[in-house]
């Protein structure tokens, strides 16, 4: 026999998270380094990636490569090592704030470019980091924060509807009460060959002690089989109620990739500057 | 997440399996906890998930010892049979935060090793194979001196005010 | 008419400006008369101009040529070809004539503006619609074009060679046209200009923009990625990199947006790749947060930012050096890192590959400061030779138990490892960290880092490099980047009147070799600092660094027209003594 498989501990880098007692993101950290166990991926070829944020300390608990990056910017750091290094497993790693507000537009456009990684949102609707301001998932009427008195008074931002919308070819999503459930969908989200998109519920036990309820809220979709039907997952998205979990939409798309053989010398190309 | 209406294990190689699963992930969880009640410096509640991991780090011990020589199926993390979301001593109540007191603690662990117990009690009852009921008896007494011992425990325990969070959250980024 | 005194007014070289609708072809004639003047072995600069419109319009093409290197524009055009007079008034501020310059015209097109006649200068009518409309397909812009060679003295083998080359693409009979329509023009009036320039022997010249010397920089220097967003005056530097680098094994990704592009670069280049974006001020204002990152995590990257008129969206499409603000203190935090300042269209090349490989080897960040008057101009240059410089990144591919990303070494650099290297994982970080890359606010961590990244770059040695010093005299010009064409010219003047004047021209600005610098400066009796800034950007970064003497002087002119010769020279006279 080679050498024996490694064990999900083995994945952890041993530092210990900043997190705070309770916090669902340890489910995560769990959960994906069972799933990195499971699929047996070689630690020294696998990045995480991720901006800034609570979520966003992940990178330095996983003992493999990491990139801790700046606030909103995890997927363009990810997209570029992934067009350089396309032989890594890439793992991007934040939370709503970091994805869906300051990163949003890079979300739309690495779901249009479907490169192969992970994208894992760990969801608590609110900015742990900066101390509980609403963040773009936040209920409107949420008036916890000082910031937003009267709460936001806008609506939700839906990340899988946009997901969807915006060309992801893999929509899920977890819950961190359900470590077990959660492994699955992220070893399909690391095998599924293209952008994979898992929104985690994940609980904030110190802004919002509220979440603690989501364990009676939470249920599988209806429909628990991943359709391939965009359509079909678009009705799905739209009468989700935000707390349903399982794969949504997995449907193979095009992935992008730089096309690059080296075919020439830079000295031959210069040539047609010459006169 | 498998709500099956009853947990059937029938070799001893799988029974052994869930049980390493069980206390291992229970020791995980148990010492995460611990470390990070330590952080946040409220030190009689680590103390507590301190030796409750390191009961089930024990325990861990004592399963791997009975491993040696039967072969171990593999299984995938979502394919255990708990009745749960997660193994039955990890995540299935949360409710941990930096300023629970330790009699909020101790329920969490008291629902964690109960649902342990539990488990046990429930492969025992269902197994065709009796070796692997002999097991599953045996460690299901094993949890149930746990559960009696945290029940002591808990007696003991005097009423305490709830902590007050006089140092509220900081910012780091 | 005589033109027996017509002399070239800038000794050694012609100038000619090309005016006409936009789609009367100026751009292209401007093209066919520098590619024949290389063809003769003449070096060039052409530049060019247009109203705001993305077509149409009106539009000017303006060429120099001599037998020496040409950088700049000189202070006057020796001929204005007038293809219609749609709108001149626009080009009158970018077009100084003088009494001694010739304006060719046709006189259908009406009479020559007031503004113009009033430089005195000459007029020659050649009857460009009435030729063009006696061919099949003839066009105005080619009989201008065979009048204009006939008065720059360059012969008509050479123009039809180079018309052949142009038009090539649009098939044999728009060619043989054009060449008809030119040789009539050429023969209208057989009055050259007189001294014609000198000969020269045909030499190895390319035909070259600054945005693309900048990418041969880039792949010279191994650049093998690039994300970039388009931007103008930047993004034919893009377009000329994307095909090749994929030729080569790279590639281009083209970015939502500029905060994504120095991300991408920063993860490829986590990723052990070279790489580089190239933008314009707006966009680096968006990239600087990102620079910080590169900076902190010692992410190698390289920025090409060619400037153009700001603040804000300010005057896209034409040149001012108004960013050196910005490259130089942009960034939050004690951040150094490297600044540098292509000289020329030549020098794109070498100061390019220079900054991508010192980023490598001092795994920092590299700022070039090219301009939209160096980027988007066509040039006939020397062909520059292939520039082995040695430095590069220092990787660690066999890490042991006592590996470190950021251990403090002796030159303050730290081998890296890259991903797929067992034993060598670690966290790239832009919250400050210790030795091992772990996050710190500690104190002591946080200065021995401020310290390390400080004094690799301090430290180095960057040999002769940093800026290009001609000549010796008490009188001592500064300045940096693009202007360093133009205040060469002024010494060239200066030195046919016997004046001794040394000039230093800053190619790399930050760290700035304040030491060298000093010296070369000590003992002059008026020093000008020279810039295309409307604040004095370099003059105030010099006095901050107290390297100036106390009569030093500025002379700063913001975009959008170019310094010209006799500007500086004026300045010059007029400025302090010590």
């Amino acid at each position: 026999m080679p050498v024996p498989a490694l064990k999900a501990k083995d994945y952890k880098s041993g530092i210990k998270p900043v997190w705070c007692p309770g916090c669902g993101h340890f489910a995560v950290l769990a959960a994906l380094t069972k799933a990195m166990a499971h699929l047996g991926l070689v630690k020294e070829d696998v990045a995480v990636v991720s901006g800034i944020g609570c979520s966003s300390r992940l990178p330095a608990y996983i003992d493999s490569y990491g990139f801790h990056g700046i606030h909103g910017r995890a997927l363009a750091a990810a997209s570029g090592l992934k067009a350089a290094r396309p032989e890594l497993t890439v793992v991007v790693a934040g939370g709503d704030g970091d994805g869906f507000s300051i990163g949003g537009n890079h979300f739309l456009h690495a779901c249009r470019r479907n490169m192969d990684m992970t994208y894992i949102v760990m969801d608590n609707e609110v900015y742990g980091m900066t101390k509980g301001q609403a963040s773009p998932t936040t209920r409107p009427t949420w008036r916890n924060s000082k910031m937003t008195p009267h709460g936001t008074g806008i609506p939700r931002f839906n990340p899988a509807a946009i997901a969807l919308a915006a060309g992801a070819g893999f929509i899920a999503r977890g819950y961190s009460g359900e470590p077990s459930e959660m492994t699955r969908l992220l070893v399909e989200a690391i095998e599924y060959p293209g952008f994979a998109f898992v929104q985690v519920l994940s609980g904030c036990v110190t802004y919002r002690p509220d979440q603690r309820g989501w364990k009676e809220v939470v249920h599988p979709f209806i429909n628990d089989v991943p359709t391939e039907d965009r359509i079909k997952a678009a009705q799905i998205i739209q009468a989700d109620d935000g707390k349903a979990t399982g794969v949504i939409y997995a449907s193979p798309y095009p992935v992008w990739q730089p096309e690059n053989e080296k075919e020439t010398e830079l000295a031959l190309l210069e040539e047609e500057f010459s006169l | 997440m498998s709500e099956n209406p009853e947990i059937v294990i029938d070799s001893v190689g799988e029974f052994l399996v869930h049980a390493l699963e069980l206390e291992e992930a229970s020791s995980d969880h148990y010492e995460e906890l611990a470390d990070s009640m330590e952080i946040h410096n409220n030190l009689k509640v680590a103390e507590l998930f301190r030796k409750l991991g390191d009961y089930s780090r024990q325990h861990a011990k004592e399963v791997h010892q009975r491993t040696q020589g039967v072969e171990l199926p593999t299984i995938t993390p979502w394919d255990f049979k708990w009745k749960c979301p997660s193994s039955p001593e990890s995540f299935c109540m949360d409710g941990a935060n930096y300023m629970m007191t330790i009699s909020q603690a101790m329920e969490i662990a008291l629902f964690n090793e109960t649902r342990g117990r539990d488990f046990y009690q429930q492969v025992a009852d269902s197994t065709p194979n009796d070796e692997v009921r002999t097991m599953a008896l045996e460690m299901a007494e094993e949890e149930g001196w746990h559960v009696e011992m945290l029940r002591e425990w808990q007696a003991r325990l005097q009423d305490e005010p709830p902590l007050e969070d006089l140092d509220p959250p900081n910012m780091p980024e | 008419m005589n033109n027996e005194n017509k002399v070239s007014q800038t000794t050694g070289s012609f100038s000619v400006a090309i005016t006409g609708s936009g789609g009367s072809g100026a751009v292209t004639a401007g093209r066919i008369v520098l590619e024949a003047a290389a063809h003769c072995g003449y070096q060039g600069l052409m530049t060019r101009s247009a109203g705001p419109q993305i077509r149409g319009g009106e539009s000017a093409a303006m060429v120099r040529f001599s037998a020496d290197p040409v950088e700049c524009m000189g202070d006057c055009y020796d001929l204005l070809v007038a293809l219609d007079w749609l709108n001149i008034e626009r080009f009158a501020d970018e077009i100084p004539l003088s009494e001694k310059s010739l304006i060719i015209c046709d006189p259908a097109a009406g009479e020559v503006p007031v503004q113009l006649r009033s430089n005195r200068a000459e007029i020659r009518e050649v009857p460009f619609k009435v030729f063009a409309s006696g061919l099949p397909e003839g066009r105005i812009n080619m009989v201008a074009l065979g009048a204009m060679a006939m008065v720059c003295g360059l012969p008509l083998e050479a123009m039809e060679a180079s018309v052949s080359g142009v038009l090539q693409s649009k098939g044999e009979q728009v060619v043989e046209s054009a060449l008809r329509a030119m040789s009539l023009g050429y023969n209208h009036d057989r009055h050259p200009v007189n001294p014609p320039l000198p000969q020269v022997k045909k030499r190895s010249v390319w035909s070259i923009t600054g945005n693309q010397a900048c990418g041969v920089g880039a792949l010279r220097g191994g650049v093998k990625f690039v994300a970039a967003y388009p931007i103008t005056p930047a993004s034919e530097m893009l377009e000329w990199l994307a095909p090749r680098l994929e030729k080569l094994g790279g590639s281009l990704l083209q970015a939502e947006d500029e905060l994504a592009s120095i991300n991408m670069i920063i993860g490829a280049s986590f990723g052990g790749v070279p790489s580089l974006t190239a933008t314009s001020g707006p966009g680096l204002s968006l990239m600087v947060e990102g620079l910080g990152l590169a900076l902190v995590s010692e992410t190698p990257v390289t920025v090409v930012n060619v400037m153009r008129g700001g603040p804000s969206t300010g005057i896209p499409t034409k040149s001012e050096q108004a960013d050196l603000d910005i490259a130089l203190y942009g960034l939050h935090g004690d951040a150094p890192h490297l600044v540098f300042a292509p000289l020329s269209i030549r020098d794109c090349v070498f100061t390019t590959q220079w900054a991508v490989q010192l980023a490598e080897h001092l795994q920092t960040v590299s700022l070039v400061l090219s301009d939209q008057s160096l980027g988007q101009s066509q040039a006939i240059i020397e062909a520059p030779a292939a520039n082995a410089i040695p430095w590069k990144r220092a990787i660690e591919t066999e890490p042991d138990a006592a590996f470190m990303r950021y251990r403090i070494t002796a030159d303050k650099i730290s081998p890296v490892t890259l991903p797929g290297t067992p034993g060598g994982m670690y966290t790239a970080d832009g919250l400050e960290h210790n030795e091992r890359g772990t996050p710190s606010s500690m104190a002591s961590d946080h200065r021995e880092q401020l310290n390390k990244r400080l004094l690799k770059l301090e430290r180095f040695d960057y040999g002769d490099d940093w800026a290009e010093i001609e000549g010796d005299g008490d009188d001592c010009i500064i300045t940096w980047g693009s202007t360093a064409g133009v205040v060469k010219e002024v010494a060239r003047l200066l030195r046919q009147q016997g004046r001794a004047i040394r000039t230093i021209s800053l190619r790399l600005l930050a760290p700035l070799q304040r030491q060298k610098l000093g010296q070369l400066i000590e003992g002059a009796e008026r020093v000008l600092v020279v810039e295309q800034n409307h604040a004095g950007q370099l003059f105030r970064y010099l006095h901050a660094q107290a390297v100036l003497p106390e009569q030093a002087e500025s002379l700063a002119q913001p975009g959008p027209l170019p310094l010209r010769p006799g500007r500086i020279i004026r300045a010059l006279a007029d400025s302090r003594v010590s």
